[in-house]
């Protein structure tokens, strides 16, 4: 059955929509990652301008951290102090990123300059995950323990001026790498349409100390506040999100994910961070090889001032 | 004495041409094409008659009719890769000004055979024909790499179409053009024209428009989202918060 849809100007498959909505949501909950990163560029394969693609996606973290932010609230894991900092600075990156985002697509270096991002983000992430991943699968087995953070421990990033406590977290910490942070992501958000969460969460870990059990409801929060501004200002600057297609990649999308949480409760931390740090990478030599690959067709047309 | 001459000489010119003239009379199926949610693609049937006087002689060779229809006009820009530190990017770029976005052309007859290139040249008839660079001129337009670009790719999406042989005749004088519209068809006013040839000679030519429009739903959506961004942003926003909600409320298992 297809579905036209009004923004994209263009019919979809509904079941198709709504089947990688639930592939990326079922890979989501399992790993408790946005999925932007698998979704946008699926959109993009499927014919889909990246304009589109990426301003919709938005809409589909929105729903997806919504669930999520609401059941760890429940469980009380969440660092609203932190979350708050990391969303606020996370707006600002954003607006940012939507605006560099028109001036690229004017000058056609868009695609290059995602694919770009793609690889070297999801490649450099990936490829920690896998290693962090493996270092630990093997100690498991050795039966070496690997060090465990002791309170008070942190990294000289957190040691910086402008100091604030974060009670929940047990941190006593500098802003400045919070502000960053938060401003990255957001800003990466906006021009690849993915919610960071594969970022964040590594980097509240290993960067910040960040207590693992309170790491994930803090970053939905964070992800959840910086997609909704996100979703608003790509509505209100580009007018390129398409509530019709964000709608189908939602419902696809919540379903997928209540099962892959279930799954992903089911799996050992080890063997999940190296199958998601496994899927990160492949995604991005994906866009590796079409990069250095000469292509079929060396010209491109687009309409003027970008669409 | 002179200016008598002249009126005469006039007057005897154009009688000729009065005698052979052929007048087009052409109809579309429809005036407005709406796109509702399950449009999948549609089409379009021009029909026409040659109208002729009774002094109009029988031409030797048979009519021939060209059939095109014509897309909002855009200012489009082509870009052509080349490899930099190993990778492929966007370098150098040419603009085409007030291309059309969508061109379906449909004939009774192979378009070498129809008219001349000159002839074609003069109308911009053709995809070889076709002006990127401004209005048609007498002479076949030059052709960039970034021009065979264009009409390649519009090929490729379907957006452009030449379907030689579609036109058909159903009596000497009575014709049809059925015209595909695509699912992926530009929104936006359309032009259809009638080309009526015989023996590579343009004798009568029309025009008519024609609209393809969003349906209501899909118009509302639209008209929001340009006319209120910022209220569809919210409420966009809105009806995705509400859908997790939703969700975390019917598998929360506790």
């Amino acid at each position: 059955m297809d579905l036209y849809l009004p923004i994209a100007e263009m019919p979809m498959n509904l079941f198709l929509l709504l089947g990688m909505g639930a592939a990326v949501g079922f890979l989501s909950g399992m790993f408790g990652v946005g999925g932007g990163f698998l979704l946008t560029p699926l959109l993009i394969f499927s014919g889909i301008s990246p304009a589109v693609a990426v301003a919709s996606v938005s809409s589909q973290i929105v729903a997806n951290s919504t669930s999520g932010v609401l059941a760890y609230l429940r469980k009380k894991t969440v660092d609203l102090k932190l979350g708050l900092f990391l969303t606020l600075s996370g707006i600002i990156g954003s607006a940012i990123g939507v605006w560099v985002y028109g001036a690229l697509r004017g000058i056609g270096q868009l695609d290059v300059v995602i694919a770009l991002s793609y690889v070297a983000f999801l490649g450099t992430i990936g490829m920690l995950m896998v290693v962090e991943a493996v270092r630990a699968i093997l100690a498991k087995q050795r039966g070496t323990p690997l060090p465990v953070r002791r309170p008070g421990q942190h990294s000289w990033i957190a040691g910086l001026p402008l100091r604030v406590r974060f009670h929940r977290s047990r941190l006593y910490i500098s802003a400045l790498p919070v502000i960053a942070l938060g401003a990255s992501i957001g800003f990466l958000g906006a021009l690849l349409g993915i919610g960071g969460g594969f970022i964040m969460v590594p980097a509240l870990i290993y960067l910040l100390k960040v207590p693992t059990t309170i790491v994930i409801g803090t970053t939905l929060l964070q992800t959840l506040g910086t997609m909704a501004f996100t979703t608003f200002m790509q509505s209100a600057t580009n007018q390129t999100v398409d509530v019709i297609l964000g709608l189908a990649l939602m419902v696809g999308g919540v379903v997928g994910a209540q099962f892959g949480a279930r799954v992903g409760q089911s799996l050992r931390g080890e063997t999940l961070r190296l199958l998601l740090g496994l899927l990160v990478l492949s995604v991005g030599l994906r866009f590796a090889v079409d990069l250095v690959a000469r292509p079929d067709e060396l010209y491109s047309i687009s309409r003027l001032g970008g669409g | 004495m002179t200016v008598r001459a002249l009126l005469v000489a006039i007057v005897f010119s154009v009688i000729p041409l009065r005698l052979h003239a052929e007048t087009l009379v052409t109809a579309l199926s429809t005036e407005r094409v709406s796109i509702e949610s399950n449009f999948t693609g549609s089409g379009v049937v021009i029909f026409g008659t040659v109208e002729r006087d009774r002094q109009t002689v029988a031409r030797a060779e048979p009519y021939e009719i060209v059939v095109t229809l014509t897309g909002p006009l855009r200012s489009m820009v082509a870009r052509r890769k080349e490899r930099v530190a190993g990778i492929w990017i966007n370098r150098a770029s040419s603009e085409l000004p007030r291309v059309p976005s969508f061109l379906a052309i449909a004939t009774t007859a192979p378009m070498v055979d129809v008219a001349g290139n000159r002839v074609r040249a003069g109308q911009g008839l053709g995809f070889d024909m076709l002006p990127t660079r401004g209005l048609p001129d007498a002479l076949p337009p030059i052709r960039t790499e970034y021009d065979a670009a264009f009409l390649r790719l519009m090929q490729k999406q379907g957006l452009f179409k030449l379907n030689e042989g579609s036109v058909e005749f159903l009596s000497s004088q009575l014709f049809r053009a059925p015209i595909e519209l695509p699912a992926n068809v530009p929104i936006g006013w359309y032009t259809a024209t009638v080309y009526l040839f015989s023996g590579g000679v343009l004798l009568a030519k029309t025009t008519q428009d024609f609209s393809i429009l969003k349906g209501g739903f899909e118009q509302t959506i639209t008209n929001l989202a340009h006319r209120e961004p910022a209220l569809y942003g919210l409420a966009t926003v809105i009806v995705a918060c509400l859908t997790g909600w939703l969700a975390g409320v019917a598998f929360r298992k506790d």
